[in-house]
């Protein structure tokens, strides 16, 4: 059995599943472009392997898609019949650098984030800690990218042009069909 | 698992609270404190303590210390030993036999759930010692700029023992950046309320 979510648990997995559902219309409806509070443009892809899931308990019901488009197009079909998104794979570029990771919906574990490539210290007299911070400075990078799309999200979920943004996720979603 | 390989996968963490200015010039010393001790010579199921970033051998931080540009760094290192299910079997049945023997020659027929009980503490015990304990090294990064902790981790069981050690170590909590952890952070404590009355939206 289960644990029974609390309060926090459950606001979790809707925020978490409706900012990936939020994050797949709006990338691919204004491709891909974002951009940080500072103005910074970046690009953000919700691509290859999207999973949705819908039902309860024993109903509950998972479809992993990956690949091409119209597969694509299939995950975008089961949106439509109330599935929520709940794992996506993401790709953020800031020209020449690129990142993708896999995120979770529900807690926003990330999973196997890949940043553009830190070289080495070739030789002794390098600061031996020079690929640990280039990494680090990496991976934060691409938290600030990801913390301001859901900072986009949040602006939108919590003010009242929602209904319209919902209107219009749910117009993208007829297209797939 | 850890940051500096080629894919990463991670939990995200906040400090809830301030941490006090000479902290920081203890960290090095807690972590030795409670660093990690081997289990080899033991028959313990399992054991955990720091570690060195660079050197999941190196409890003394002998290799580098821990202090990096404005991150400290350090590991995790949790050794388990798990015993085959198949091996428990084989050397229970034969304790049992040995023992059926042994009460037969006290005239008794059968060996109570009581000894059963003993006995199969007893074989693990043995097995355990017999046991190499299987190391795994988890990189912790605690930026002390920001106060974000990240964890090269996201198995619930690893997150568990890992929050409740890095309060004893250090007496300060972690709060895991989720969804709704996340938006407080981002958006200020105001957002609270309306998030905790947040209805689900209908997509289609």
């Amino acid at each position: 059995m289960a644990d029974t979510p609390y309060l926090g648990q459950t606001i979790d997995v809707v925020l978490g599943q409706e900012y990936l559902t939020w994050l797949w219309f709006r990338s691919e409806t204004r491709s891909g472009q974002f951009q940080t509070p500072d103005g910074d443009p970046y690009f953000l892809y919700v691509e290859q392997r999207v999973s949705v899931q819908g039902g309860e308990g024993e109903t509950l019901e998972t479809a992993t898609v990956s690949g091409n488009l119209s597969e694509l197009r299939e995950a975008r079909l089961g949106l439509s019949t109330g599935k929520k998104v709940n794992r996506a794979l993401i790709r953020i570029e800031h020209d020449p650098e690129a990142w993708q990771l896999s995120l979770k919906a529900e807690d926003f574990a990330l999973g196997g984030l890949k940043t553009p490539k830190v070289e080495k210290a070739d030789s002794e007299d390098d600061d031996p800690d020079a690929a640990f911070l280039e990494k680090m400075f990496l991976i934060e990078k691409c938290l600030t990218y990801l913390d301001a799309s859901y900072n986009d999200f949040l602006n939108v979920r919590l003010s009242p042009e929602w209904d319209d943004e919902v209107r219009q996720i749910g117009r993208w979603l007829e297209m797939a069909e | 698992m850890g940051f500096m390989n080629a894919s990463a996968s991670f939990t995200r963490y906040h400090i809830t609270e301030p941490v006090p200015s000479d902290l920081w010039s203890q960290v090095p010393d807690k972590l030795k404190q409670f660093a990690f001790k081997e289990i080899e010579d033991t028959a313990e199921e399992r054991g955990w303590g720091w570690v060195c970033f660079d050197d999941m051998l190196d409890s003394f931080w002998r290799t580098a210390p821990p202090e990096k540009g404005e991150f400290i760094t350090f590991s995790l290192r949790l050794d388990t030993r798990r015993i085959p299910s198949a091996v428990l079997k084989k050397h229970l049945a034969l304790a049992l036999r040995d023992e059926e023997r042994k009460i037969k020659e006290q005239g008794k027929k059968y060996v109570s759930r009581e000894r059963k009980k003993e006995l199969r503490e007893q074989v693990q015990l043995k097995l355990r010692a017999r046991s190499f304990p299987i190391p795994a090294e988890f990189n912790a990064v605690w930026n002390i700029q920001t106060g974000a902790v990240y964890l090269a981790s996201t198995q619930s069981k690893v997150l568990e023992l890992f929050e409740e050690y890095f309060s004893t170590t250090f007496g300060l909590d972690l709060e895991p950046m989720t969804p709704y952890a996340l938006a407080v952070k981002l958006k200020g404590e105001d957002v609270m309320n309306k998030l905790d009355t947040l209805e689900p939206t209908r997509f289609a």
